[in-house]
C-alpha cells in the first residue's frame, strides 16, 4: 500500500444486528475498513447480505449496535454533511422538478436561491441533463432519474459519496452507459466514492479497490487492489477477465 | 416507410374513434335519463315532466321565492359551505397534520376524534339549535361538523404514510425536524390532502342541503322543503337538478385546482 494515501473514512469493528421474530439476526459483523481520499472503492457482496446496512450506517440512516466510524480522524454519530448518498431506489421527490430535487440539499442548508441554483445547474450540466431542469421525475427515464440522484448528491459538495446499488434498477444497456458516466463524472469531480454492488463485472470495471464481503452476516472476506489495471477498462481484456474470475471464484453464493 | 405511415394513420383513426366514443357516451346517458323521465311522467302519477320542471325553473327567475331567484338560493347555500370549508381547510388540515405527524398527538386526540366522526351531523341539530338558535352560524356549524372528518382523515392518512425513502433523503442532508415536516412530509401528503379537499367539498354540499331543509328561509334545501310543503313537485325537482349540477361543477373545480397546484400527480407512474 502506498504510504502517502490519506485515510478519510475509517470503520472500526462495525456490527449491526436486528431483533427478528425468532431471535436476533446479525447483518454486519466486525467490519473494519480504511477508505482513502479520492479513491473509488467498491463494496461487493452476494444477495441480501449487509451491504446496504453498512451504507446506511455510514450515511447515518441507522446506528450500529457496535463499532465506531471516523471521518477525517474524528468520530461521527449520525448523518454528516460531508457524506452524500445516491440511493438504489433513486428517492427523487415527485413533487419537485429536476432543479428542485438537485438543489434540495442546499435549500435545506439555507443557501440563497441564486447561489444554489448556480451550483445545481453546474451539476445538472455535468450529469448531462441540461434542458430538463423543469421536468418532473415521472417524465424521465430510469437512467435520467439516477443522473438526477447523482447530481443531487454532488450538489451538496460532500467529501464522500455513497452509492448504494445505484444502477440495480436499470436495464443492462443503460447500466453500462451509466457505469461509464459515473467514471467520467468521478474523473472530472474527484471525490471519495463508496459504491455498493452485487455485480462482479461492474465492480471490476469501476473499482480502485474492491472489498469483498462474505454471506450473512457480512464480514470482510478479501480486499483486491485494482490500481494496476488502468481505466477506462475493457470488459473483454484478458487482465480484466482474470481478475473477474478470481473475484468470482471467491464470492459466496447467495441462497 | 410507406407501410409505416399506413400503420400510423390506422392508429390515429383508432384514437379518433375512441375520442368520439368517449364524448358521445355521456350525452347518450343524459338523453336516456330524460327519455326515462318523460316516460315516467306521462303515466299520470303526478310526477312532473322535464318540460314542467323547466317552466318552473324559468318561473323561479320571474317570480322569486322569498325575494331570491334560483341563482340567489344556490348562492346562499354556497356561501354557507364556503364558510364551513374555510374552517375545514385551515383548522382541519392543521389538525390532520398534527395527529398524522405526531404520534403523541394521535394517541391523545385519536379516540375523541373517532367518536366525534361517528356521530352523524344531523344528530347535532337539536343541541346546536338549543345553543345557537336558528341563525346563519348554527347552519354553518352543522356543515362543519358534517365535513370536517373527511378532510382530517385524509390529511392524517397522508401525513402518517410518508414514504421512508423521502425522509431518508432529509436525514442524509441533515434536515431539521421543521424541514422534515414542511419540505418533505407535507408536500408528499399533498395528493392525500387534495383527496380530502374533494371529499370535504362534496360532504359539505350534501350536509348544507339537509341542514336547510330543517328550518331555513333561503338556500336550495329550503326550496325543496318549500316545494314539499306546498305540493309543488316541479319546484322540488328544480332544486334537485340544481343540486346535481352545482355538485358536479364543484367536483370539476376542485379537480382542476388540484391539477394546477400538484402538476406531478397528472400522470402517476413509478418513480
Amino acid at each position: 500500500m502506498d504510504e502517502k494515501k490519506k485515510v478519510i473514512l475509517r470503520l472500526e469493528n462495525i456490527c449491526q444486528s436486528y431483533v427478528v421474530q425468532n431471535g436476533v439476526k446479525d447483518a454486519v459483523e466486525n467490519v473494519s475498513l480504511e477508505i482513502y481520499d479520492n479513491e473509488f472503492l467498491v463494496i461487493l457482496g452476494p444477495g441480501h447480505c449487509g451491504k446496504t446496512v453498512l451504507m446506511n450506517m455510514i450515511a447515518g440512516l441507522e446506528k450500529p449496535v457496535g463499532g465506531k466510524i471516523f471521518l477525517d480522524g474524528e468520530e461521527i454519530h449520525g448523518s454528516d454533511r460531508r457524506i452524500g448518498m445516491v440511493f438504489q431506489s433513486m428517492n427523487l421527490m415527485p413533487w419537485r422538478t429536476v432543479m428542485g430535487n438537485v438543489e434540495f440539499g442546499l435549500e435545506l442548508a439555507g443557501v440563497k436561491k441564486a447561489e444554489r441554483r448556480a451550483v445545481a445547474q453546474k451539476y445538472i450540466d455535468l450529469v448531462g441533463l441540461t434542458g430538463f431542469e423543469n421536468s418532473y421525475p415521472h417524465e424521465l427515464s430510469g437512467g435520467m432519474k439516477q443522473r438526477v440522484g447523482i447530481a443531487r448528491a454532488y450538489t451538496n459538495n460532500p467529501q464522500i459519496l455513497l452509492m448504494d446499488e445505484p444502477f440495480g434498477a436499470l436495464d443492462a444497456q443503460t447500466r453500462y452507459a451509466m457505469e461509464e458516466e459515473v467514471l467520467r463524472i468521478w474523473e472530472q469531480e474527484k471525490r471519495t466514492i463508496i459504491f455498493v454492488t452485487n455485480n462482479i463485472e461492474e465492480a471490476v470495471y469501476l473499482a480502485d479497490r474492491i472489498v469483498l464481503l462474505s454471506n450473512c452476516p457480512a464480514t470482510v472476506k478479501q480486499v483486491y487492489d485494482l490500481s494496476g489495471l488502468p481505466k477506462p477498462r475493457n470488459m473483454t481484456d484478458p487482465a480484466f477477465l482474470k481478475i473477474r474470475s478470481e473475484v468470482s471464484a471467491n464470492t459466496d453464493l447467495a441462497l | 416507410m410507406k407501410k409505416n405511415n399506413e400503420m400510423l394513420s390506422a392508429a390515429e383513426i383508432r384514437e379518433k374513434r375512441l375520442g368520439v366514443l368517449y364524448k358521445i357516451l355521456p350525452v347518450i346517458s343524459v338523453l336516456l335519463l330524460v327519455a326515462l323521465w318523460l316516460a315516467a311522467s306521462s303515466s299520470g302519477t303526478g310526477f312532473p315532466s322535464p318540460i314542467q320542471v323547466w317552466d318552473r325553473t324559468v318561473q323561479l327567475f320571474v317570480k322569486p321565492v322569498k325575494k331570491l331567484s334560483l341563482i340567489g338560493h344556490v348562492g346562499v347555500s354556497l356561501r354557507r359551505i364556503g364558510l364551513a370549508l374555510l374552517f375545514d381547510w385551515t383548522f382541519g388540515i392543521a389538525f390532520g397534520v398534527l395527529i398524522g405527524w405526531f404520534p403523541r398527538a394521535k394517541a391523545f386526540f385519536g379516540p375523541l376524534f373517532n367518536a366525534f366522526r361517528a356521530i352523524p351531523p344531523l344528530a347535532w341539530i337539536p343541541l346546536i339549535t338549543l345553543w345557537f338558535g336558528i341563525g346563519e352560524f348554527p347552519k354553518v356549524l352543522i356543515v362543519i361538523f358534517g365535513s370536517l372528518a373527511s378532510i382530517v382523515v385524509n390529511v392524517q392518512a397522508g401525513m402518517s404514510n410518508v414514504e421512508k425513502m423521502y425522509l431518508d433523503v432529509g436525514t442524509v442532508f441533515n434536515a431539521t425536524p421543521r424541514q422534515r415536516l414542511l419540505k418533505i412530509a407535507f408536500p408528499s401528503a399533498l395528493d392525500a390532502i387534495f383527496a380530502g379537499v374533494r371529499t370535504s367539498t362534496s360532504a359539505a354540499w350534501m350536509v348544507v342541503l339537509a341542514a336547510e331543509m330543517l328550518g331555513a328561509n333561503a338556500g336550495v334545501g329550503f326550496l325543496i322543503s318549500r316545494g314539499m310543503d306546498s305540493l309543488d313537485m316541479p319546484l322540488v325537482l328544480t332544486g334537485m337538478v340544481a343540486i346535481g349540477v352545482v355538485g358536479a361543477i364543484l367536483a370539476i373545480v376542485t379537480q382542476f385546482a388540484e391539477r394546477m397546484i400538484c402538476p406531478w400527480t397528472r400522470r402517476k407512474k413509478s418513480y
